[in-house]
């Protein structure tokens, strides 16, 4: 601030060697001044001294041009001398780092510019700082003051610094900023030290001729650490450095063949030095002999082959690896290899030895398996890294055979299986009845089943119990009346019939004997067609009849000819009600006559119940020439209750004997008085036959046991009581027999006879003028079909 | 093959050698070479056996602990011999001085194993396996010596090698053996000493047999 000096830039001089004086004057005075000194601070400039330096006046400088044409000047330049100070820059710049308390700043030093001839200290400066990173763009400045130090708390661990100063006195310029300073700042909370020790991890040979040896270098906070391998051979004092730090990577030392000895063992260690200083590792004995690690086999091949019987076998081969010298026999490597399935856990390891390949047996077809080899030197040393996994996958084999004998195991077995589920469907029954026995039902005592198939009724009827049925000499005590069958109009009942012959042969027999005999030889015997009935009642009496019947077919069977209604027809005219299945009254002529009425009750005929027979049409023992005991039997009410139906009776008598007319061609007398009569069937159960039911001619004696026949509309066929254990009352019953006739008479099977025995034994249709309710049949009736189990 | 287990008494192996060499008539070209290569790998195979034995036994019972292993006291008596230390130097001698330095190295350890015989019947921490198949080191080595001599003799007879190294090589050799150097060291350098040398031998007729062949390119 107390000189200053100026300098001016020279304009184009137009070659002519140009003479430049520097004018000035200060404030406003006019007197202008030359430059005092051109020297001092080099070309094109004035220097002023402290003398011509006036800080508080301003200058009017001009600097003049002059050659040898003319001259030239600038423009005045106003100067103010303070206002142009700047001070040079600062001195001696120093940075360090001090770390305390885990904590590192920076410290900056400096001098202010050295200045010849000022007193020291007499100059205040202003400083500025400024630092950046190494490597960035931007400078941090900061205002210092006017101290020549200065502490940076923020910087960076591990970061280099670079760090100037300049200065400035009061209204003057800056200075040009010092040279610079960097600096590195420690990383961490260490502070800079020594490495660690280096360790050394492996030394390895491939092939060995050659080795390598890897160490694990020293961690140091930030600062560069350098590595140094040195060795030393056994027997030898000389201290050799690794050869080549390159070839194998960082961090490792590669002895090539020249440097590889056998036989002797190596003393190794590394070095870690940095700028603090340095650290050795542990020494590491080798002998190269016995550090040989090959590497993997390499060209492996697994190849499929059929052996004799054609099982698949495996042949693996495989080669050393390249670098090994095997040939020399230097180097003898032995194999162990290893597979397993795809899916499996665990390997298997097999040792080989030093040949390469190998023959694997016994693998299972289809399956995917893995293989890898590794080898290792003869005498010790390690076992290579395994080779890559290689893959095959064992072809299935459908052997022909298998597939045949697959296939007729499974023929065979679906055979069983059918053959066994036939049997079982078949006799599945009675295996379960095996199984399962069948409970047993309740035997009634004395009833013989087998005796009721045979059909032998004594038997049978005596094992129940019952003596002398059928009745043989009961018929002779009993009173029979006949049954006056009239002619009627209707002829068209009772089409032909084979019973016709009979009934023509009843009726005579029936006047013969309408002296008041028995009621065995009822005239007015019906004998219903039971044959051609066929809708026949499933009583069991009726059955049983009929069973008779059946069974004499060829005999012809006494048929109880039940005075069907007329509105019964039972094979033949069902639709016809008037029509009734007059069994042809068969006169008991040609029969013995102690059966006044025989007939054969036919289970048919009972039971029988067209849909609107009302009269069971007992069905007339065969057509055939056999004579006819059918006594049929009606009871014609004379009693006043029945009147109407008697004469509904006699109508049907009428009918009834119409057709029974009809049916005897013969003759026809009258069965049916139209007057009443009782009579009650009877019907000679024949000795040889089924218990045949017999209608028992009955006297009017039993009013109530009258039946008009005719007047019901109904059919006999249902034995309502059996009476004298010969006899067996006949009811009719409309609805019952229609529903008997429904029922089909199954009733071939005799066993379930049994619970009609007691009801089969007589017969007699007995016409109660109380009973000649068509409607109601119940109650007094035994409907033999509820008896009647259902058959089978 | 016969191939025989170290339990066999390796006296068999030599013998069959011999009658090998009886049978095969030495005119018979093809037989020759045939001859001498299954006598060296019957060589080879004999002195592998060696070899696994010390190894086995410096392991087990005499291994140093921790990187003992290069102290400076550990010097072999053999040390003194020049032997090839690598691939490259064993190939470039000549056939003869291999031969010999096989057999050189053979008569140097005969004096001391059987000295080391005598001293491991104290030897109080070996079991006795162990104890036993040291033993037997002493004894396979004299076979494999025999072995090689006749091998060399029958190379020599066959001018695959010359005769001239013949005389020298046994005399150093049996200096060496009996030296004190020889009976002076501990078991475990005796052993680790000798685990080495099995291990030259056996190198060296491995490379031996190679050169013998003339088709083999060592």
């Amino acid at each position: 601030k107390e000189t200053f000096s100026c300098w001016w830039k020279p304009g184009p001089d137009g070659g002519l060697p140009t003479n430049y004086t520097l004018f000035y004057s200060k404030d406003s005075e006019e007197k202008i001044y030359e430059c005092p000194d051109y020297q001092t601070s080099g070309p094109n400039s004035c220097y002023f001294d402290k003398n011509y330096t006036n800080p508080w006046t301003t200058y009017n400088i001009t600097v003049m041009a002059t050659n040898e044409i003319g001259s030239n000047s600038s423009d005045p330049q106003y100067v103010d001398v303070t206002s142009i100070v700047q001070p040079d820059a600062p001195v001696n710049l120093t940075v360090e780092t001090k770390t305390s308390a885990s904590i590192t700043n920076l410290w900056a030093k400096w001098s202010p510019p050295p200045i010849a001839d000022v007193r020291p200290n007499s100059h205040v400066y202003h400083y500025e700082l400024r630092l950046k990173a190494e490597g960035m763009e931007e400078w941090e400045t900061i205002s210092v003051g006017v101290q020549t130090q200065y502490k940076v708390i923020r910087v960076q661990p591990g970061v280099k610094y670079v760090v100037q100063v300049r200065c400035m006195l009061d209204l003057g310029k800056w200075s040009e900023w010092s040279s610079e300073r960097r600096i590195q700042i420690p990383k961490g909370e260490r502070m800079i030290s020594p490495p660690e020790k280096p360790t050394i991890i492996k030394c390895r040979s491939p092939e060995k001729e050659t080795f390598t040896c890897w160490w694990k270098p020293a961690s140091n906070g930030g600062y560069p650490i350098n590595h140094t391998l040195l060795y030393s051979k056994e027997g030898e004092e000389q201290v050799y450095e690794c050869p080549d730090y390159r070839t194998a990577g960082p961090n490792s030392c590669y002895f090539d063949k020249k440097h590889t000895s056998f036989w002797t063992i190596y003393n190794i260690t590394v070095k870690a030095t940095n700028e603090m200083g340095s650290n050795v590792s542990d020494p590491h004995y080798v002998d190269v002999t016995y550090i040989v690690q090959p590497d993997p086999p390499v060209n492996i091949t697994l190849e499929l082959k059929k052996s004799v019987n054609r099982k698949p076998y495996l042949i693996l081969t495989w080669s050393p690896p390249p670098l090994a010298d095997v040939r020399s026999g230097w180097l003898t490597l032995e194999y162990e290899l290893r597979l397993k399935p795809q899916e499996g856990e665990e390997w298997e390891t097999v040792f080989v030895g030093q040949q390469t390949q190998y023959k694997m047996f016994s693998l299972n077809p289809g399956k995917t398996y893995i293989m890898q080899i590794h080898c290792k030197p003869d005498h010790h040393g390690s076992w290579s890294e395994w080779s890559p996994e290689k893959y095959i996958q064992i072809p299935t084999e459908y052997r022909v055979k298998d597939m045949v004998v697959w296939i007729v195991v499974g023929v065979l077995s679906s055979l069983i299986c059918l053959i066994m589920s036939w049997i079982m469907i078949l006799k599945g029954y009675r295996m379960v009845a095996f199984i399962l026995p069948p409970v047993p039902g309740p035997k009634i005592t004395g009833i013989d089943k087998h005796l009721l198939q045979r059909g032998k009724s004594e038997e049978l009827l005596s094992a129940l119990g019952c003596h002398g049925f059928p009745p043989t000499s009961d018929c002779d005590e009993l009173l029979v009346e006949y049954l006056e069958v009239e002619d009627s109009e209707e002829q068209q009942l009772m089409p032909s019939r084979d019973n016709a012959t009979r009934n023509t042969k009843m009726i005579p027999k029936e006047t013969d004997r309408d002296s008041g005999r028995g009621s065995c030889d009822s005239p007015s015997l019906l004998s219903a067609k039971c044959k051609e009935s066929r809708a026949l009642p499933s009583t069991l009496q009726t059955q049983h009849v009929r069973n008779v019947q059946e069974n004499k077919a060829g005999k012809g069977s006494c048929e109880i000819l039940c005075l069907a209604s007329e509105q019964k027809i039972i094979p033949f005219n069902n639709e016809n009600p008037r029509s009734s299945t007059w069994p042809p009254a068969q006169l008991p002529n040609s029969q013995p006559p102690m059966f006044a009425y025989h007939s054969t009750v036919d289970a048919h005929a009972i039971t029988l119940g067209a849909t609107n027979m009302n009269i069971t049409p007992v069905s007339v023992g065969n057509e055939e020439d056999h004579q006819p005991l059918y006594p049929i039997t009606e009871t014609v009410h004379d009693n006043l209750e029945n009147q109407r139906e008697m004469e509904d009776f006699h109508s049907k008598t009428d009918q009834t004997t119409v057709q029974v007319k009809q049916n005897r061609p013969n003759d026809q007398s009258p069965f049916l008085n139209p007057r009443l009569m009782d009579y009650v069937e009877v019907h000679k159960v024949r000795q040889d036959v089924d218990p045949a039911v017999l209608l028992k001619c009955k006297e009017n004696s039993e009013e109530t046991e009258k039946y008009t026949v005719p007047g019901t509309s109904k059919e006999y066929t249902k034995v309502s009581t059996v009476v004298d254990h010969n006899i067996l009352v006949l009811m009719p019953d409309s609805q019952n027999q229609q529903t008997s006739v429904s029922q089909e008479p199954a009733v071939e099977t005799p066993q379930d006879v049994q619970q009609s025995e007691a009801e089969i034994d007589t017969s007699y249709i007995v016409t109660a003028p109380s009973e000649m309710n068509r409607e109601d049949n119940g109650s007094d009736y035994m409907d033999p079909s509820s008896f009647i189990p259902p058959f089978k | 093959c016969v191939l025989l287990s170290p339990n066999i008494p390796a006296g068999v192996t030599s013998a069959l050698a011999l009658l090998w060499l009886l049978l095969c008539a030495p005119g018979n070209a093809g037989c020759r070479l045939l001859t001498v290569a299954d006598l060296l790998d019957r060589v080879i195979r004999h002195s592998g056996r060696i070899h696994s034995l010390s190894a086995a036994l410096y392991e087990n019972h005499f291994a140093p602990r921790d990187n003992e292993l290069g102290k400076p006291v550990r010097k072999c008596h053999t040390s003194g011999m020049l032997t090839p230390n690598g691939k490259e130097y064993a190939q470039k001698i000549p056939r003869e001085e291999l031969t010999h330095l096989i057999l050189r190295l053979l008569q140097a350890w005969k004096e001391p194993l059987s000295h080391f015989n005598q001293h491991i019947e104290h030897h109080q921490q070996l079991p006795d396996d162990s104890l036993s198949k040291a033993k037997q080191i002493s004894n396979m080595v004299h076979e494999l010596k025999t072995g090689v001599e006749k091998v060399t003799e029958k190379m020599q007879s066959m001018g695959i090698i010359s005769n001239s190294l013949n005389g020298m090589a046994s005399s150093e050799a049996a200096g060496l053996s009996i030296s004190n150097e020889a009976n002076m060291m501990s078991d475990s350098d005796f052993i680790h000493c000798f685990r080495r040398d099995s291990n030259k031998v056996q190198s060296y007729l491995k490379i031996l047999k190679c050169r013998i062949m003339p088709e083999n390119s060592c």
